[in-house]
């Protein structure tokens, strides 16, 4: 159920107004539990770092370990205006700071962003060395090596009628309590936004994401800035909180405390990292204070983490999220439509128009698609040789094959999964031979998967909006505050496009739970919410009973009265129903091509198939 | 209606009430001063919260683990000592001393302890809830010039007083110096200027020197006071510099760089355990023998680790030694009560953490209250204190103690009269004439309040 | 200072250097190559190589004994780690394998700090391996070149088994392709296990054996784990002579860098990762598509 989770568009004042209510509550509730107010100061701090190190890995999956990098970067630059060069105004360092992290974070991003996974996480290891060693040593007289920076002053706040000063302890608390709210709420309206939509494809799918024509590099560096953003200016309140600008801010094992911290509390949640800080920093006095343990305190956090990471994946928020659900689903009534069980679902519907996107078939007649001499060599295997291929606006063209033939290669090379080794691909007369997925996906070429490439742990509803985004906004966009209701068209072609492949019903359904056919339904549905002009299926029908199977030919019927599509399949009589024109593949080569009744009686085609008359393997 | 205001509106509506709720609640918030008790005077950090009751909290953040552990569990013993002898006005402490009866304006001391690991962070965090939670009336611990600093920093924010435990860098009582903190030992300059004529006179004219620095301004500023004075004075050379990060374990690469200097005395100015193992390499490098081994700031247990073989012969400059015991009679009685109590002899670090406790509760009774402006006016005064190492007193300008600076050699392992005796000494330097002038190194005292 | 006899000198330091990482990358490629695992306790498994066999050391004087026991003892941690924890994440995002190695490498050093407490322990090298050789251009301390001559051993050892043995090459087949070597009905479970366990071993092996050079304190694993990663990444991931290539290569940078400035050591080290990673991701003699 998305009712509860935090990015839902349903509650955007309720989980703002409970924050405010918990951080105005705190000073007076606090004290009484034993928690010391430099103590809640800190928690602040780390949780703010942690809003968007969340957005980073929490919602686009990025594991960064060198957040230590930006967050020292934005603090002692604050910190050097407001001692060395003598700079009066806190906030305005502080925001200056921050401004700085945001732009070293975008340098730093570009070159951490290059790889991914496990590299990345590697890369970001070396980044945040690299940046306490130049900090520590060759910008010595700017960050005072290993002194830290110390006399950071506190901020003073002038209201005309009267100045707020934040000192210390519980009278700097309602400084840091106002930063940390305001994050979140500038966290919590990027996370709704369209880019937020994105950011968690991008964690879910990456490869998917680029095919449905977002600029996944784009998006990755805009989520590493907000995150160096908030890094920056959590380290100038370091710095503020202490007094002092510590060269700790730098190192490792501040990234890996806010990566645990993180983990701790839950990550894609936003308020993760606070709950994770809390109890770091409890463990931390509580073990160290009346336990008297000493430095054994790490050791038992060290093991509660581990344990967390093991059984409460979704750390403690998650943990109690999921228990909070549990406790609803039992006692509240489920009239909702996510009970609808799968037979019910709606067959898919004539297409009536989904809503005709810039690049349909208008007027564009003659070869939409063309190969020449299309070559894609594996080592000394070649995969295609030299197809010469060409599809005209308005057809439907069948590719068939015995397995090897090479068809998936070909369908990846003319979307722009994979280089061609020679040879030019031309789609409307234009040459995109070279072009990635993301452009050749925005110009009206589109394909759905052999394997299924979905969103797993979305909902149906936000797999095909994020299809459907790429298509209304181009490839890239940062509208990072504005509300998914506030895009023109993107409902009306979400339900179109879930109408059109039957999954009406399930909108709030997590993937995870469709039924094989739904989830095929829905690989085609991401395809078509983008309104492509040439529409490639590889194996649609694969997997389906024969009840599906004739559903699904109805459907890309009616698909196809609106624009091109070649499809690869083994269903042979599906697919000799379905097109007009079927092109044979035989081992890297065109080994027929012309209408279905011709291809069955092909003699070749027979021989390559079935292995010939006199049982000679082909 | 409700619907028609933009989203901004509602923001900036909230973001004022809020405000407004903050700005009332804050006026009754916890953390403002409450009134003075019964001394008439302002209130003022800890001020008179701290003096409540019978007892007066000590803060100590001192290095457990790390580098310098070994160092720190040492001076920690040095102010438990003090803090016995001052709780039980022991003889020795009244010398020091003298208005003391028991414990300090008949309060009984208490000390609280956590790890630094000689990180100022560390340090930081723990004594801030050190003075939120238990009210310290005064700070205290570092073992890194880099932890002194930023205590300098935070006392003369929170308005405790702070003693440096060793700190040794120039900086401490010179550009970071702070009107709320004050420091006992010795320090690069004094140092350097101790040990370089020794050195001249034993070794003599135009040599070529190593240094091994760490990382650190401790390790920057001793190397560059010790060897500004050689080469001044003596035609020295410094043919190489080889500088490593602090809790650095191989040495292998910097040896080598220092095998193939042309080298004649190799100056060490790690500390800590990078002392004892940066030493221990460079003898398996071969580099002592060959060059004559000067440590410029003495570590305690330096000689215990590395042994009396690597030590033998080796120039060093340093706080204190116990066999000063047969010069100064209260070193005597020092070194008689740590042995008695702790089972060996005392290093330097807890001769330097006894002496500043037991200096800070002779400014405090001679002040007559807590107040910390005055228990400053009353270091400042520049009275003249008894201590281990003969008459020393404070400098107002740059609150650091003019005190003598002990030269040693590390004797040949046949002389060792026990198993501790590592170290003879030589001379022992009067203060004043080492020391720059009070304004030489940028120190600025700050306010009072 | 660049001069001849100290390129010299620190050309072979960088080989004693190397030769250490070279066989601490080993065990972490072979790892990370087969179960796709990237081991961030494996710095801690250094570390507590040296401490068992420190204890073993206290308990019977002999640097022999000790040298087994380090080598045993991670053994059996290997594989009783993979059994119980991190065989239940292979079909969890390679976050959460990096998350539970990263909290066991803190379970593991916090664990032997309370154990042998935060002072730095010594080992004493055997007496015929203390003292001094002369190298013509250099004085060299005789243990590390003792060392030297074991590492080469063990990488020789650990080259036979993964090149000519039945064990090894299903070890290697399994990093080409874990699935088909399952396929094939290889018992694939007691391979991890195996594997993850010899890895654990070379990193053990390492650690006690570079004990007596560098004292032991709980925190020796941590620089030495990024000082891999960087072995690994230039070698190329999953390749035994890439590890080894690449730890000496890597022991060159530190020592040569060291000759013109020592403080930048690392960071070139670090530079280097980087330059790798992003030229040429596979590595020097890693294979493509194993990213």
């Amino acid at each position: 159920m998305s009712v509860d989770r935090i990015d839902s568009p349903r509650r955007p004042l309720l989980v703002a107004a409970l924050t405010a209510a918990a951080l105005i509550a705190a000073p007076f509730v606090l004290p009484w539990l034993g928690a010391a107010p430099n103590t809640v100061n800190r928690i602040l701090v780390w949780g703010l770092f942690g809003i968007g190190f969340d957005i980073l890995f929490g919602y686009t999956g990025l594991l960064s370990f060198g957040q230590s990098a930006l967050y020292g970067t934005g603090g002692f630059v604050a910190a050097y205006f407001l001692t060395r060069a003598g700079f009066p105004h806190v906030i305005t360092a502080l925001l200056i700071g921050m401004v700085a992290a945001a732009v070293v974070g975008y340098l730093v991003g570009l070159v951490a962003l290059r790889r991914t996974g496990i590299y990345f996480a590697m890369i970001t290891v070396a980044i945040a060395e690299v940046f306490y060693f130049v900090e520590f040593n060759p910008l010595a007289e700017w960050t005072g090596g290993e002194n830290g920076l110390p006399g950071v002053p506190t901020p003073s706040l002038h209201l005309g009628f009267t100045t707020l000063h934040f000192t210390t302890g519980w009278a700097l608390y309602p400084f840091l309590a106002f930063c940390y709210f305001v994050g979140i709420v500038i966290a919590l309206r990027i996370v709704r936004s369209p880019v937020g939509v994105v950011l968690r494809g991008i964690r879910e799918n990456p490869l998917r994401t680029a095919a449905v024509g977002h600029n996944v590099h784009g998006y990755k560096l805009a989520a590493f800035v907000i995150a160096a953003a908030y890094a920056g200016l959590a380290g100038g309140l370091l710095g503020v909180l202490q007094a002092f600008m510590p060269p700790e801010a730098f190192t490792f094992e501040t990234s890996g405390q806010l990566v645990i911290q993180t983990a701790i509390g839950g990550r894609g949640m936003l308020f993760g990292p606070l709950a994770g800080a809390a109890l770091w920093l409890f463990l931390q006095d509580f073990l160290q204070g009346p336990l008297g343990l000493g430095a054994t305190w790490k050791l038992v956090l060290g093991l509660v983490f581990v344990v967390l990471v093991c059984f409460l994946r979704d750390g403690i928020i998650g943990g109690i999220r999921n228990v909070y659900r549990l406790v609803v689903s039992r006692t509240g009534k489920k009239a909702t439509a996510d009970a609808v069980p799968a037979e019910t679902t709606t067959r898919p519907r004539v297409a009536s128009s989904l809503p005709a996107a810039a690049h349909a078939a208008n007027g564009f007649t003659g070869p939409i698609m063309q190969t020449i001499s299309l070559t894609k060599h594996y080592g000394g295997v070649a995969a295609n040789d030299a197809i010469d291929f060409s599809v005209n606006a308005g057809e439907v063209r069948g590719i068939i094959g015995p397995n090897g033939a090479g068809k998936t290669t070909f369908f990846k090379m003319l979307t722009c999964g994979v280089p061609p080794t020679a040879g030019t691909i031309l789609f409307k007369g234009r040459d995109i031979t070279g072009m990635g997925v993301t452009e050749v996906c925005q110009l009206g070429l589109t394909k759905s998967y052999q394997v299924n490439q979905l969103f797993h742990r979305l909902t149906v509803r936000e797999n095909v909006t994020i299809a459907a985004l790429a298509a209304l906004r181009g490839p890239f966009r940062l509208d990072l505050m504005r509300r998914p209701a506030d895009i023109p068209g993107l409902d009306d072609r979400v339900a179109h496009t879930l109408e059109l492949v039957g999954l009406a019903g399930r909108g709030e359904a997590p993937v995870a739970q469709l039924a094989y056919g739904e989830k095929r339904r829905l690989e085609i549905g991401l395809a078509l919410a983008s309104s492509p002009s040439l529409l490639l299926l590889d194996e649609p029908l694969a997997g389906m009973t024969p009840t599906e199977r004739a559903d699904t030919v109805r459907l890309l019927k009616s698909i196809a009265q609106e624009r091109t599509m070649i499809v690869i399949d083994h269903d042979m009589d599906s697919l000799f129903e379905l097109a007009e024109r079927i092109t044979v593949l035989q081992e890297g080569r065109v080994l027929a091509d012309g209408p279905p009744a011709e291809i069955k009686a092909n003699a070749k085609v027979q021989e390559a198939y079935l292995g010939g008359l006199n049982g000679a393997p082909a | 209606m409700r619907d028609q205001t933009s989203a901004l509106q509602r923001d900036s509506r909230r973001q004022f009430i809020r405000n407004s709720v903050l700005l009332a609640g804050g006026l009754a918030l916890p953390g403002l001063p409450r009134r003075a008790a019964a001394e008439d005077r302002p209130p003022i950090g800890t001020y008179p919260a701290g003096i409540q009751g019978n007892t007066v909290t000590i803060g100590v953040a001192v290095p457990r683990t790390g580098t310098y552990a070994e160092q720190g569990e040492d001076e920690l013993k040095g102010w438990q000592l003090a803090v016995e002898h001052i709780n039980s006005g022991h003889p020795l402490i009244r010398e020091i001393s003298p208005k003391t009866k028991k414990g300090v304006l008949g309060k009984e001391l208490k000390v609280v302890v956590a790890d630094s690991a000689a990180k100022p962070n560390d340090a930081v965090q723990a004594q801030q809830r050190f003075i939120t939670e238990d009210k310290v009336i005064l700070m205290t611990g570092s073992t890194s010039s880099a932890v002194a600093v930023a205590m300098n920093k935070l006392a003369q924010r929170e308005k405790v007083l702070y003693v440096t435990g060793i700190s040794g860098s120039n900086d401490t009582t010179g550009k970071d110096c702070v009107r709320y903190g004050f420091r006992q030992n010795f320090y690069g300059e004094t140092a350097a200027n101790a040990i370089g004529p020794v050195l001249l006179k034993a070794y003599g004219k135009n040599k070529k020197m190593a240094f091994m620095t760490p990382d650190y301004t401790y390790g920057h500023t001793v190397t560059k006071s010790t060897s500004d004075y050689l080469k001044e004075h003596g035609g020295w050379t410094m043919v190489t510099n080889q500088v490593s990060p602090l809790g650095a374990t191989d040495y292998s690469s910097y040896l080598t760089n220092v095998a193939n200097s042309g080298a004649e005395v190799l100056l060490n100015v790690n500390w800590g355990r990078d002392a004892v193992l940066s030493t221990q390499q460079a003898k398996q490098f071969g580099v002592i023998p060959k060059m004559k081994l000067v440590i410029p700031y003495q570590i305690p247990f330096l000689a215990k680790n590395i042994g009396a073989d690597l030590a033998e012969g080796v120039y060093a400059a340093t706080d204190f030694w116990w066999t000063l015991e047969d010069k100064y009679p209260l070193a005597k009685m020092f070194v008689e009560a740590f042995r008695k109590k702790y089972g060996y002899y005392p290093e330097w670090g807890a001769e330097n953490a006894y002496a500043s406790f037991a200096m800070w509760a002779d400014a405090v009774e001679h002040a007559g209250t807590f107040y910390p402006p005055d228990v400053i006016k009353s270091y400042e005064a520049g009275r003249k204190l008894n201590s281990m190492v003969g008459e020393v007193y404070f400098r107002k300008e740059d609150h650091q103690l003019v005190r003598p600076v002990v030269i040693v050699r590390g004797k040949a392992p046949k002389q060792m009269r026990n198993k501790e005796d590592f170290w003879e000494v030589t001379e022992v330097v009067p203060g004043a004439p080492l020391m720059q002038k009070p304004d030489e190194f940028g120190c600025k005292l700050g306010d009072y309040t | 200072m660049i001069t001849w006899p100290n390129f010299v000198s620190q050309l072979f330091n960088g080989l004693a250097l190397g030769a250490l990482l070279a066989l601490i990358a080993s065990g972490l490629t072979i790892i990370y190559g087969t179960l796709g695992v990237l081991n961030l306790a494996h710095g801690a498994m250094f570390m507590l190589g040296g401490y068992a066999g420190f204890a073993a050391y206290e308990a019977s004087g002999s640097f022999v004994v000790a040298v087994l026991a380090g080598t045993l003892v991670l053994l059996v941690v290997g594989i009783v780690m993979e059994r119980v924890i991190v065989r239940h994440f292979y079909a969890r995002p390679h976050e959460d394998q990096l998350l539970v190695t990263f909290g066991l490498a803190i379970v593991f050093v916090e664990a032997v700090r309370w154990l042998f407490s935060s002072d730095s322990k010594t080992i004493t090298p055997p007496g015929a391996l203390a003292g001094i050789t002369p190298l013509g251009f250099m004085l060299y301390p005789t243990y590390r070149l003792a060392v030297v001559g074991i590492v080469a051993v063990a990488l020789l050892v650990l080259f036979l088994v993964l090149y000519r043995t039945r064990l090894g090459m299903i070890v290697r087949a399994g990093i080409e392709d874990a699935v088909m070597v399952d396929c094939l009905g290889i018992n694939v479970d007691r391979v991890f296990m195996l594997v993850f366990g010899i890895g654990a071993m070379a990193a053990g092996f390492a650690g006690i054996v570079n004990a007596p050079i560098v004292s032991l304190t709980p925190e020796v694993g941590e620089a030495i784990l990024v000082q891999t990663f960087v072995v690994v990444v230039i070698g190329g991931v999953g390749s035994f002579p890439g590890a080894v290539l690449g730890g000496l290569i890597a022991g060159e940078i530190i020592s040569l860098t060291s000759m013109v400035n020592p403080g930048y050591a690392y960071v070139m080290l670090f530079a280097a990762m980087t330059l790798v990673l992003v030229m040429r991701p596979r590595g020097l003699l890693g294979a493509i598509g194993r990213e």
